[in-house]
């Protein structure tokens, strides 16, 4: 263990001062050894103990075996942290290759990938539940959750088809029998949903692909992320499922376009004017927009009435099985086109 | 707040007045206690060896030029000091200079007629430089090879009969014990009587023992310059007879008088140069000329040098023996003295004692036959005296591993 330990510790300090490299090969014969279940060159490993101790023995002689305990326990942590490593990278650069973050459970904390609201995990991580001395859970869900990963490898390499993936009433920001169809998972409160809604009017995607949406409010500790999440979904599957006849834009999407892009009259943008609101307030407003986009007080009823129906609350249940299991992302927004299942948020010249 | 004093290097120990001088580049607070592997060179020595560097730095014995010659000169002249340090003639010795002990022993003894000798005999307690070598020595003759004991005063324990055209190679004083080959006179006129040769290490005793030695008719004796104040040399001192009786497979420039396609004329009237192929270390062995006038003038603390190391080794043992759990190798005092701890790791103790600037050895001592093997010892601690040693740093050291034993017990 020791040698292994002091091999590690060699090969770090020998990239940064050529006195240590001499010492790199002799570790590692006796690391070489070690891993290959043979006895450790004992000579090596008291060596470097000894004259690790040798300023405690000068001055105090009694404190060496303490000492020496130390060490060795420093040394089976100084492994057990390098293993941790080396596993916690492997397993970050899958993640990183499949879910496009580096962090699965928690995976805005990532800054390699691109920027995203993420989708909390609700399984305990490995050092939640050692805290709570469930060692056999700790590992299982590790390995469950490392499995996991690494079964979902091959979708990398699949041509993703967005009409595999529509929702119930997909409705189309602009529709045109000529253009491929293309499917974004948004969260109506995540601030990267609004700036990939900004970049997609920016590059013009809309004209070259027929956008749909998954509204997918996202889970939190307490509720949803983002609280009037729901409320919004509610509101967006309504009218997906009560059409206005006439429409230039559906009026969903012109729900979403007053949330991504425009204003209050309080100068803060709606999306955060939304997330900020209670229920009841959130509601009104909606009502309000309704309104305003053109829909009579009959129709708004419907909406309204539709909204907290189970017909709505079974298709935001099965688009939540669509994101979480069919296209199993972990970061919104998503959007599907080109082939391909892009995480996160897309810049414009990614969506040209 | 009291400072801790854990980190803090410890006060450096005051030099005794007797250790400047000749060994005055010795840095405050640094002891050599391991002068059984390797004696720090006096300022004079190292002077000869830097003055032939800097002012006649040529080969010797093909050079018709000044400092060829000067060279030639002062060779010589460390031969009849080698010589002369033994109280032998240059009409029956000749002295060879090569690269250390364990060199010239297996010059001689790898290079012995087939034939003439029944057997190799030699002790428990040698050096490897001897037990390697008289095992392929064996081989190679096709000889049986006894190994024998060694008495608590060092003498060889033998009968007669076993010395029968024997090839004898023993050490005149112990590595491990610094125990002398009290009977070595006896021995060689045992052997010689049988038609034997007697070959001497003499690595040990040429510093402190040489009184061992003197006039001595042992067939050869070799040693090390570097363990008697000189630069790192090997040295042989051996019979005309025996010299010339080697079969030689080690040849080369310096040993002939003239070249064929197919033979050679080896050198005649100088048998030294048997055992001297190729270009000699000059420097090296006009350094020795100069350790051994050293050794004969030097009087530390106003005492003849082994009447100094005398009254050290008995300082030191004493100072050993007081040290609770420490068990020493030899009942008597001698510059070499052995110790093991049954419960402490000697080459740990090394190791702390190095960082109090003490230099002391650890392990084997090249003699794992004997204390691995035979006596079944752990690793050793020794600690070896010299003439830089002093009081001072012999209580320093006796001190510091006293009070390793008792923080590590």
């Amino acid at each position: 263990m020791f040698c292994i330990a002091a091999f590690i510790i060699l090969v770090i300090m020998a990239a940064f001062s050529a006195k240590y490299r001499r010492y790199v090969g002799t570790a590692w014969n006796c690391t070489w050894r070690r891993v290959t279940f043979r006895p450790c060159d004992t000579t090596f490993k008291q060596d470097i103990k000894d004259h690790l101790l040798a300023p405690v023995a000068v001055r105090r002689p009694g404190l060496v075996k303490p000492a020496s305990v130390g060490l060795e326990i420093l040394a089976v942590l100084v492994l057990l942290t390098t293993i941790w490593s080396g596993y916690t990278v492997v397993k970050s650069a899958v993640n990183l290759y499949v879910y496009g973050t580096c962090n699965k459970q928690d995976s805005a904390s990532c800054t390699l990938g691109a920027e995203a609201c993420s989708i909390p995990d609700e399984t305990p991580g490995f050092m939640e539940s050692l805290g709570e001395f469930d060692v056999l859970g700790a590992f299982g869900n590790e390995f469950a959750s490392l499995g996991e990963t690494f079964a979902a490898i091959p979708a990398r390499f699949q041509t993703w088809t967005s009409e595999d993936y529509l929702p119930a009433n997909a409705s189309y920001l602009t529709e045109d029998a000529a253009n491929p169809v293309a499917v974004e998972v948004i969260d109506p409160g995540c601030t990267f949903c609004k700036a990939l809604f900004q970049n997609i009017e920016e590059s013009g995607f809309e004209q070259n692909y027929n956008l749909t949406y998954i509204a997918y409010p996202i889970a939190g500790t307490d509720g949803y992320k983002f609280p009037n999440s729901l409320l919004v979904t509610q509101y967006l599957e309504a009218l997906r499922l009560h059409p206005v006849d006439g429409a230039e834009t559906p009026v969903d999407w012109q729900v979403l376009e007053r949330i991504f892009t425009e204003k209050a009259e309080t100068g803060l943008p709606w999306q955060e004017t939304i997330n900020s609101m209670d229920a009841d307030e959130a509601a009104a407003t909606l009502v309000d927009w309704l309104g305003e986009f053109g829909l009579s007080a009959d129709q708004i009823d419907v909406i309204v009435t539709e909204a907290g129906s189970e017909t709505v609350a079974d298709v935001i249940a099965a688009n939540k099985t669509l994101v979480e299991e069919e296209i199993a992302t972990v970061k919104i927004p998503t959007i599907i086109f080109d082939g391909r299942r892009h995480d996160g948020l897309v810049s414009v010249d990614g969506l040209q | 707040m009291k400072r801790s004093t854990l980190f803090r290097r410890p006060a450096a120990a005051p030099l005794d007045t007797g250790r400047q001088g000749d060994f005055g580049y010795l840095q405050p607070g640094e002891i050599y206690l391991d002068a059984a592997c390797q004696s720090l060179r006096p300022q004079p020595v190292i002077d000869a060896l830097t003055d032939y560097y800097t002012t006649y730095n040529a080969c010797g014995g093909r050079v018709k030029y000044a400092w060829g010659q000067k060279v030639d000169r002062s060779v010589a002249d460390t031969r009849q000091a080698v010589l002369g340090l033994l109280g032998l003639s240059a009409k029956n010795y000749a002295v060879s200079f090569t690269l250390n002990t364990t060199f010239g022993l297996n010059l001689l003894l790898q290079q012995l007629p087939l034939g003439r000798f029944d057997r190799v005999v030699t002790s428990h307690i040698e050096h490897n430089s001897v037990f390697l070598p008289t095992i392929t020595a064996a081989r190679r003759l096709g000889v049986e090879r006894l190994v024998l004991d060694r008495a608590t005063d060092g003498a060889l324990l033998y009968e007669p009969a076993q010395l029968e055209k024997a090839v004898v190679v023993v050490n005149a004083a112990s590595n491990i014990d610094g125990r002398r080959l009290t009977n070595l006179a006896d021995l060689v006129r045992d052997t010689h009587a049988r038609g034997g040769i007697v070959i001497v290490d003499a690595a040990q005793a040429m510093g402190h023992g040489r009184d061992l030695l003197q006039k001595t008719e042992a067939d050869a004796v070799c040693f090390s310059a570097h363990k008697m104040y000189g630069a790192s040399l090997g040295v042989v001192v051996a019979r005309h007879d025996l010299l010339t009786s080697l079969e030689l497979g080690f040849v080369g420039g310096g040993m002939v008088q003239d070249v064929r396609e197919e033979d050679f004329d080896l050198v005649q009237g100088d048998p030294a140069a048997l055992l001297e192929p190729g270009l000699q270390a000059w420097g090296e062995i006009i350094a020795l000329g100069r350790a051994i006038q050293w050794l004969g003038t030097i009087r530390p603390g106003g005492l003849a040098p082994a009447e100094y190391l005398g009254a050290l080794s008995v300082r030191l043992h004493d100072g050993l023996a007081a040290i609770p759990g420490l068990t020493l190798m030899a009942p008597e005092p001698s510059p070499v003295i052995s110790v093991y701890a049954p419960a402490q790791d000697s080459h740990r103790l090394a190791v702390f004692l190095s960082h109090s600037r003490i230099s002391v050895r650890s392990g084997y001592f090249c003699a794992h036959h004997y204390l691995k093997e035979q006596l079944g010892l752990p690793p050793l601690l020794r600690f070896s005296l010299g003439l830089h040693s002093t009081e001072s740093d012999i209580d320093t050291a006796t001190q510091a591993l006293a009070r390793l034993m008792k923080g590590l017990s």
